[in-house]
């Protein structure tokens, strides 16, 4: 059976967003194979993007004889060796194995007498994928969010993707974007960020959940903090406008200037790619999620859809905002020129 | 060498009636493993004279499974029969099934899988892939269902025959229904119901055991019914099955009644 790439394992999405807390520790209860697979992958996705962090991640190292006769001492024992190195925070992630011999993560973790201390349910084989992992990590760790309200124009970002490339060029985007509107993202949620930030989560004005699949964590969060949300990062140059209207309203600041010289900006941007007008394009196999953003680009610059156009690619997730277009314009000029 | 496997309802009486045919397969002279497959761990209390002997989830959890040695589970019992209980962890945590796996792997890897007859006495009902354990992999090829009248221990029996029916039918499935054998409870035409049901499901009534005061006195003196009172009927019930279980050819692959017959055959003998 094929897998989407949301789907997958419930485990790797919860440490995606775990291990982006930068004093905290990561336990997985299970067999050594599940921290070796999961941390595998992540690693070699930081080092694709020529990042060098290694992220604190234990294992409770169940064996046969833990199955046999439970595992919840060896948990204890690992909750125990990772208190020791005096970290922020300890998420426990459970693993298929630990949850299928029914040992009670809960019970173990509240009698560890160690403070900060988050379960998170992770047995792969209940049915959730890789997305579920992270808004279950997320939903949990906003347990530690307090109801304090920071100073005005503060924004959340919730759910960054810490396996996409670009997920700092998006914030650096969605930054820019709220700069215009004098506003400013004053918390990631969950990226690089220390345990004590966690406790932010309820201070922002406005939260920007990074895509749809969130919608529901985003209402938990306005149900719990009173925080309005949008519900993903714009996509296409008529929804960034509609993205800056949107947080100029849940911010109360007007967004007309802001607007104004985002639509000048992006006037701009079309001109310096007037070669690309009227091109013969020949869309990829898309994705549901550009559908959208094909038919726009389509339209502004006259694009002619023919087989032996030049192969346009639209990335999944596809490009934040104006600069995330700039960025795919600039690869399509360059392979069109090839 | 032949191997057994009883199985059937938790309280039926298939460690009382597996540790009488060991005892009496011993007294023809035969050399007699007897395994019990049960974390609670009593099937061989009445061959070894009321102790409970060191189980090989015990030795796992003390000194781990590599420096097990034979006669760290292994243990000799009223004539001659030698004695394994599995174990297992403690109620409510961890994985009985797992276990039992374990186990086997342990008695093979230490050579204690030997002699004329394997006894394997398994938990209540098949819980799980490990409690299946004895019919796969070639352990046990007979399979034998002890059962009384009661609905519920007819209704356990027939669940026993869909897995007996589902390992049957893999390449390496070798496991086959052998007979039904029946624990009596003082039911009114019991043997007619039991032989009945053996009947429908393809099998056939090895032997019903009638209910017998001797058998709780024997309990209470820490032996067998063979060895407590060897002159006894119930007694001879017991060297006859065990006779018979020697002498049967008999296998078949069952099959498994609907739950609604099952009940419709129960309740036509409560109304008779």
């Amino acid at each position: 059976m094929n897998s989407l790439r949301t789907e997958g394992c419930t485990l790797t999405g919860a440490l995606s967003v775990t291990m982006a807390v930068t004093d905290g520790i990561t336990i997985i209860h299970g067999p050594d194979g599940c921290v070796h697979h999961t941390t595998s992958l992540l690693h070699a996705l930081q080092v694709n993007h020529d990042h060098s962090f290694f992220p604190a991640i234990l294992s409770s190292s169940l064996t046969e004889s833990e199955i046999i006769f439970g595992g919840e001492d060896a948990l204890a024992a690992t909750i125990r060796n990772a208190a020791v190195r005096n970290p922020g925070i300890i998420c426990v992630l459970s693993s298929c194995v630990s949850a299928a011999i029914g040992d009670d993560v809960q019970a173990v973790c509240a009698s560890s007498a160690v403070p900060d201390i988050i379960v998170i349910p992770t047995g792969g084989f209940l049915g959730g994928g890789f997305s579920d992992g992270v808004k279950q990590a997320l939903l949990a760790l906003s347990a530690l969010g307090r109801k304090d309200q920071g100073p005005d124009g503060t924004v959340t970002l919730i759910g960054e993707k810490n396996l996409e490339y670009e997920a700092d060029a998006h914030h650096r985007e969605i930054s820019r974007l709220l700069a215009l509107l004098g506003a400013r993202v004053s918390l990631r949620f969950v990226r690089n960020i220390s345990s004590e930030d966690l406790g932010s989560i309820g201070s922002g004005s406005l939260n920007i959940l990074r895509d749809s699949s969130l919608k529901s964590l985003g209402e938990t969060f306005r149900h719990r903090f009173g925080t309005p949300c949008i519900t993903s990062f714009p996509v296409g140059f008529h929804d960034t406008l509609r993205f800056l209207e949107q947080a100029g309203e849940g911010l109360g600041i007007d967004p007309r200037p802001a607007v104004n010289m985002e639509r000048k900006n992006q006037e701009r941007l079309i001109d310096s790619f007037h070669g690309l007008k009227g091109a013969s394009v020949s869309f990829q196999p898309l994705p549901p999620s550009t559908h959208l953003l094909a038919e726009e680009l389509a339209e502004r610059f006259d694009f002619r859809t023919s087989p032996r156009g030049f192969p346009a690619v639209i990335p999944d997730p596809p490009p934040v905002g104006t600069s995330g277009l700039a960025r795919l314009l600039h690869r399509w000029r360059r392979m069109r020129l090839v | 060498m032949k191997q057994i496997a009883l199985y059937g309802k938790g309280g039926i009486g298939k460690s009382t009636t597996s540790a009488n045919i060991s005892a009496a397969l011993s007294d023809m002279g035969l050399d007699i493993l007897q395994i019990g497959c049960d974390p609670k761990r009593d099937s061989t209390r009445m061959l070894m004279q009321g102790r409970l002997i060191p189980t090989v989830m015990d030795q796992v959890r003390e000194r781990g499974d590599r420096s097990i040695a034979l006669q760290d589970v292994v243990f000799t019992g009223y004539g001659g029969v030698r004695c394994v209980e599995a174990g297992g962890p403690e109620p409510g945590v961890g994985c009985a099934g797992r276990g039992i796996i374990a186990t086997f792997q342990i008695l093979e890897r230490l050579g204690a899988l030997k002699g004329d007859v394997i006894v394997y006495d398994v938990l209540g009902d098949v819980v799980c892939g490990g409690f299946a354990m004895p019919m796969r992999e070639g352990y046990a090829q007979e399979i034998y269902l002890v059962t009384s009248g009661e609905l519920m221990s007819l209704y356990a029996a027939n669940n026993i025959c869909k897995a007996i029916k589902r390992l049957s039918g893999r390449s390496r499935g070798i496991c086959r229904l052998a007979g039904v054998i029946g624990n009596g409870k003082n039911l009114e035409a019991e043997e007619d119901l039991i032989s009945l049901f053996a009947d429908r499901i393809g099998s056939s009534l090895i032997q019903f055991v009638p209910r017998s005061p001797v058998v709780q006195r024997a309990e209470l003196n820490k032996k067998t019914v063979i060895e407590y009172d060897p002159g006894s009927s119930q007694a001879a019930v017991y060297r006859q099955l065990a006779a018979k279980i020697m002498e049967n050819t008999r296998l078949d692959i069952p099959e498994p009644m609907e739950m609604e017959d099952l009940e419709s055959l129960a309740y036509e003998f409560i109304t008779n």
